[in-house]
């Protein structure tokens, strides 16, 4: 049975590239924002979740952080224009498994993902 | 003499006294019977001289008493008749003592002493001659010259002596008002002095600069503020304004005042300083004195130099500060279509599935249209101001054809048929674009937007209502504000764009929200904008 990976990101684009590359290996599920991910998280059982940091209404920060409150073994690759050096954001590297930025990679997405996912 | 009188103390008093005494004394030795140890008159002059003696011991101030004085002197007279009478002298010059005493009491008392001091001693005489000479004829010299003459002199000498006591008393009220006068004149120095230091000193501790200059020219005032300003030391106070080139500007200004007698309450000039350019900021007072004397003007000043070095600080920061959101801004608006149109192409290369190609073709197209839009956008917003090619715009018409781009929407026209203004179609196109995409992503699947045209003082008005989640107070504050954006997709640049474009056509915009009950923006849009009236609008703004 495929893996089940979650995609937060308030991008629609985003979304649909991210769903396009990986959609022959897992199955992929949208969330449009952080607080629509934390619903579906509640709900069902993913395997991986990216999700961008910066998007309107919660933060991507701030959902990270309330994800980790109600499952701590769910393993999370922020996808992200941020680079973290720069924009100063403080993530805690436990919380997240993998960082991936914006302009992405197709293959070193592929390569991460299956990486985290163990696949 | 006249210090005798105006000191006839006791030791002067003692004093004439011996002398009288001294010339009793002589006239009685060198009299008929001589003065021996055994004649009454020796005794007489012992008790004389003893009197004075005792005088001595009795204070000042009992002997000043007129009483006391008055007894001392008919002592005196009493004395000196004894020792006339002792001696035999009825016709010797004894008598002559006489007018000492009658002088020194007119001295001492004035007529009302003198004269019956007087009246005794011509009565004593008079009782001595006649036992000396019984049966004297009145007419005798003795009688008729020595008695009168003695009156005579009781006379002249207490008007004398009144007289220059007047004039002494008369001296030393005009003294005593002098040396008044002279402490109260001392008095008003020393309060003008302090009055003025005290004005002075208001003037020194104001942190603005003070300068006053009198009609004349003649600077008057200038406090060390506008010295360290102005670059002058005090020495300027007291010269005329000619001297200082620099000033004139102001001085000009000054004399408009004086002219006008109105007051500035607020100007601004620039002085060149020392080939420093000072931009000062001042107010103007007139002063007209009682006497015309002072009259001219005061000028109350800042030097702005700090203030505006500031200004330019802070309006180069802002600048800075709204280039660098502005950069921002664009790299973040234009990373994700570009993120997307990146990795859309990467996934071209992978597939030979056509309808894979043309999917992936049409997200990269999106994402190039996006990013097309924000460039335009950006470029909207910050276009400096141009000339508009005018031409007659029917409103409705394009609102008509926006509405039918939104099918999805309920969007209500109503008003005049044809409300028709000058300006530019796409731009006009754009302003309602904005706000009616605006009231659009604000309304829920029940929402409903209204249209409705007017024409009023010589504008359309386009009121665009939406029964929609509205702004709150907070938000409405910063509408305007670029780059401030409550939406998921917008750019933040909207608003701004549509105030452009109304400023460019010479019009504006109102915005009326409660929050949860909607938002109503009205837009004037002048109908006959003529190029002048809109280059002129576009001048105030």
């Amino acid at each position: 049975m495929n893996k089940k990976i979650l995609i937060c990101d308030d991008e629609e684009s985003i979304r649909l590239l991210l769903t396009e590359t990986l959609k022959d290996y897992y199955t992929i599920t949208e969330a449009a924002d952080g607080h629509e991910a934390l619903k579906l998280i509640t709900k069902e059982n993913f395997d991986l979740l990216i999700i961008d940091i910066k998007m309107p209404g919660t933060h991507g920060l701030e959902a990270i952080e309330r994800i980790r409150e109600r499952n701590q073994e769910i393993p999370i690759i922020i996808c992200s224009a941020y680079r973290l050096m720069e924009d100063d954001i403080i993530v805690k590297t436990s919380d997240v498994n993998a960082f991936i930025t914006k302009p992405i990679d197709i293959k070193q997405l592929k390569m991460k993902v299956a990486e985290v996912i163990g696949s | 003499m006249v210090i005798i009188i105006k000191n006839m103390n006791k030791k002067i008093l003692l004093s004439l006294r011996f002398v009288l005494i001294f010339a009793t004394i002589m006239v009685l030795n060198y009299s008929h019977n001589g003065l021996n140890v055994l004649s009454p008159g020796y005794t007489l002059a012992l008790i004389y001289l003893l009197s004075n003696l005792i005088l001595f011991f009795i204070p000042e101030k009992t002997l000043n008493r007129n009483i006391a004085s008055f007894s001392i002197f008919l002592f005196d007279i009493l004395t000196i008749s004894l020792a006339i009478y002792f001696s035999q002298g009825a016709q010797t010059d004894l008598y002559l003592v006489y007018f000492l005493v009658i002088f020194m009491a007119s001295v001492g008392q004035n007529m009302n002493g003198s004269i019956p001091i007087a009246i005794v001693a011509c009565l004593i005489y008079g009782w001595i001659i006649y036992r000396a000479n019984p049966g004297i004829s009145l007419l005798d010299s003795r009688i008729l010259i020595r008695i009168p003459f003695l009156f005579m002199i009781a006379l002249f000498s207490s008007y004398w002596s009144q007289s220059t006591r007047r004039e002494l008393k008369k001296k030393e009220e005009l003294e005593r008002f002098n040396r008044e006068l002279e402490k109260e004149v001392a008095r008003v120095v020393a309060e003008e002095i302090e009055l003025r230091q005290y004005s002075e000193k208001i003037i020194n501790c104001v942190s603005s600069g003070v300068i006053a200059i009198r009609d004349d020219g003649v600077i008057t005032t200038l406090n060390p503020e506008a010295l360290r300003v102005f670059d002058l030391t005090t020495d300027a106070v007291g010269f005329n304004i000619n001297q200082y080139e620099f000033l004139f500007p102001l001085w000009e200004k000054m004399q408009a005042t004086v002219a006008s007698q109105s007051t500035v309450a607020r100007d601004e000039i620039t002085l060149k300083i020392q080939s420093r350019e000072v931009p000062i900021g001042f107010s103007l007072s007139p002063i007209s004195g009682a006497t015309g004397r002072f009259s001219g003007c005061v000028a109350i000043f800042k030097d702005l130099s700090e203030i505006r070095a500031l200004e330019q600080q802070l309006k180069h920061a802002e600048q800075l500060g709204y280039i660098g959101k502005m950069a921002s801004w664009v790299a973040h608006e234009i990373r994700n279509p570009l993120t997307a149109i990146d990795g859309f192409a990467q996934l071209l290369e992978t597939t030979v599935d056509h309808d894979k190609i043309m999917k992936y073709s049409s997200e990269i197209h999106k994402g190039s249209q996006r990013i097309s839009y924000i460039i335009e956008d950006i470029l909207a917003f910050a276009r400096t101001k141009r000339k508009i090619e005018y031409m007659e715009v029917d409103l409705k018409k394009i609102i008509e054809s926006i509405a039918k781009s939104m099918p999805n929407i309920k969007i209500n026209v109503s008003g005049i048929l044809s409300p028709v203004c000058q300006g530019e179609s796409e731009s006009l196109r754009r302003i309602f674009i904005n706000l009616i995409s605006n009231s659009a992503e604000a309304i829920d699947e029940n929402g409903q937007i209204w249209i409705d045209f007017k024409e009023a003082e010589g504008h359309i008005i386009t009121e665009i209502r939406d029964n929609g989640s509205g702004i709150s107070d907070e938000d409405l504050k910063k509408m305007f504000t670029p780059f401030f954006t409550r939406k998921q997709r917008g750019t933040g640049l909207g608003l701004s764009i549509v105030i452009k474009i109304l400023k460019e056509h010479g019009g504006r915009i109102e915005i009326d929200s409660k929050k949860g009950l909607g938002t109503t923006c009205r837009v004037f849009i002048p109908t006959n904008a003529t190029r002048e009236t809109v280059n002129n609008k576009k001048e105030e703004m």
